[in-house]
């Protein structure tokens, strides 16, 4: 996290984003944007949970308190997910939530999406998206 | 030059270090047996500890062992993190021995020496005392919403009353309508203030929950620091408040760090607000509804207004000369069985310690507040929450109803305006 501290100048600054992904699809899906090798920027650590209904607001609180500069959280589109209703909990609470990240000027810092396993190409394309975002935003605690 | 710059960062650390080493050396003592000489053992503490009813947690042997040696025992045995804060062994004490803040001592040590992780007894996944520390971090940029203000409310930036919201704003996403306590606190305070009320957009937490919960002592001196130095631009000399934590904070904890706060601000609590106004005649209460039905209420006392301040400034008699006077316009004030300074904790103090023990505790405390009335009132948002919380999981308390102290009393408040014109003419 210091490194991004570090690197002030806009054009080589490289962000960090924390990621989740869930199990069953989109662990999957970004499995396949490897083995399919899709180009996408290596701004993203990957932490693999069994359901993106796991992810708790204060795992986000924390990453950014530590100094993350964005995270994004993946899981099964709407009826797809393996515990039947797991993303829709998931849904509703960052939905809930958007609420405090907005008091804390974060909600262009987080991004909640829906990728299943055989949309490889959609993973590598959010996330470098995601990461031209971040990098316009420049770094979390910039001093 | 880099060796230059290295030795002037060094310099500025250490400063830093010895700045905060002066603070922390007012809220901190590193020897705990200073604090427990007096204790004779005659084992109060451990019977009026509802803990200890269900735990193997008794406060007077903790203190032995502590004054016998054995304080690393006690410190890696974890004990300490399931203490509820409710001080109610102070009350009892006849040497007035604050467990309290032992616990707190020593709940620092814990995180900071032993390396303990308390997430165990950390309710909600500790998001609550996490938005804090956020709050507390240099380059944080804070923007509160502020459509909760009611239309016929003016605010502004400076003044001389502010009004502290505390962390409502943030706990309003995972329960619903706590704004409505927010809302209702500043239509009573704008309805008897001429000038507009401060409510402040960059408002930082109080720290309280740091303070007491986990011991993050770092982060509160420097939300203090913060806070204090937002007050002081604002130009305000009272800060009203409708959070027990947030009142006790301000009128002891502030004051030890910072010997001048006193000085500068006037703290009070809107109970104490709402007793003077009325003293001086400003208010009055007044039924809307003109029914004759006879509504019987009671009131929850937060252990923050009661058992945590010193002897001669406890909110209690206040509100009960308040409500007493309520028997006019119909609605009947009954004591619970365990009342004032012996009420019971609402289990979760600091967002620590949610579980089933605690559970039992505030089952107990609604089971109490059925059989004397209809209505129970609280002056402590965290209270109300976890006791609403509860309420909605077993159906025989569906005829209680849950209320803060000014949201009981926004409608029944009627103002009477100063007779200015008859002066004049």
């Amino acid at each position: 996290m210091s490194k991004s501290k570090k690197k002030l100048s806009k054009k080589d600054f490289h962000p960090n984003i924390l990621c989740f992904c869930c199990n069953w699809c989109s662990y999957a899906g970004a499995d396949l944007a490897g083995v399919s090798r899709f180009q996408y920027p290596p701004t993203i650590r990957i932490v693999r949970v069994m359901c993106s209904g796991r992810v708790d607001p204060a795992f986000i609180l924390e990453a950014f308190k530590d100094g993350i500069d964005g995270v994004i959280v993946t899981g099964c589109h709407i009826g797809d997910c393996h515990y039947l209703k797991g993303n829709e909990f998931a849904r509703d609470r960052f939905e809930r939530f958007q609420e405090v990240l907005k008091i804390f000027n974060l909600d262009k810092r987080f991004r909640l999406e829906w990728v299943s396993a055989s949309e490889g190409k959609r993973f590598a394309e959010v996330i470098t998206e995601f990461t031209n975002k971040i990098k316009k935003l420049g770094p979390l605690f910039a001093t | 030059m880099n060796f230059i710059v290295e030795i002037e960062r060094s310099k500025k650390a250490k400063l830093e270090a010895d700045d905060f080493d002066s603070y922390l050396r007012k809220i901190y003592e590193p020897d705990l047996t200073n604090l427990l000489k007096k204790c004779y053992q005659c084992a109060r503490c451990s019977g009026v500890c509802q803990i200890s009813k269900v735990q193997k947690f008794t406060p007077s042997r903790i203190i032995q062992m502590i004054l016998e040696g054995f304080e690393d025992e006690i410190i890696n045995s974890q004990v300490l993190w399931d203490c509820l804060m409710c001080n109610s062994c102070l009350q009892h004490c006849p040497k007035d021995i604050n467990f309290a803040d032992i616990v707190r001592i020593a709940r620092y040590k814990m995180r900071v020496k032993d390396i303990q992780n308390p997430d165990r007894s950390i309710a909600h996944k500790g998001i609550y005392p996490l938005m804090s520390e956020m709050m507390s971090q240099d380059n944080m940029e804070i923007e509160r919403p502020l459509d909760w203000i009611p239309k016929s409310c003016t605010t502004s930036d400076k003044g001389n009353i502010l009004y502290y919201v505390g962390c409502l704003p943030f706990f309003n996403y995972e329960f619903e309508d706590s704004l409505s306590i927010a809302e209702s606190t500043l239509k009573i305070i704008c309805q008897l203030e001429k000038d507009p009320v401060v409510v402040l957009k960059d408002e930082i937490c109080c720290g309280h929950d740091l303070y007491w919960g986990q011991a993050k002592f770092e982060s509160f001196i420097e939300l203090a620091k913060k806070n204090i130095k937002r007050f002081e631009e604002t130009g305000a000399t009272t800060i009203v408040t409708a959070c027990a934590e947030c009142y006790r904070t301000f009128k002891i904890d502030y004051p030890t760090l910072f010997e001048d706060f006193k000085k500068k601000f006037e703290v009070k609590h809107i109970i104490e607000y709402i007793f003077d106004k009325w003293k001086q005649g400003k208010v009055q209460f007044k039924n809307p509804n003109k029914s004759h039905e006879v509504i019987p209420f009671t009131y929850h006392d937060p252990c923050r207004l009661s058992r945590f301040l010193p002897k001669d400034n406890k909110i209690i008699e206040e509100v009960r000369e308040i409500f007493n006077n309520l028997k006019i316009i119909g609605y009947n004030f009954k004591e619970m069985e365990h009342n004032k300074e012996n009420s019971y904790c609402c289990g979760v103090n600091s967002w620590m310690n949610c579980n089933e023990r605690s559970k039992a505790l505030r089952y107990k405390r609604l089971l109490e507040a059925k059989a004397v009335g209809t209505k129970m009132i609280t002056s402590c948002p965290k209270c109300r929450m976890h006791l609403n919380c509860l309420k909605k999981d077993y159906d025989n308390f569906s005829s209680i109803e849950i209320l803060d102290f000014s949201e009981f009393l926004v409608d029944l408040i009627k103002i009477i305006e100063p007779n200015q014109t008859i002066e004049e003419n």
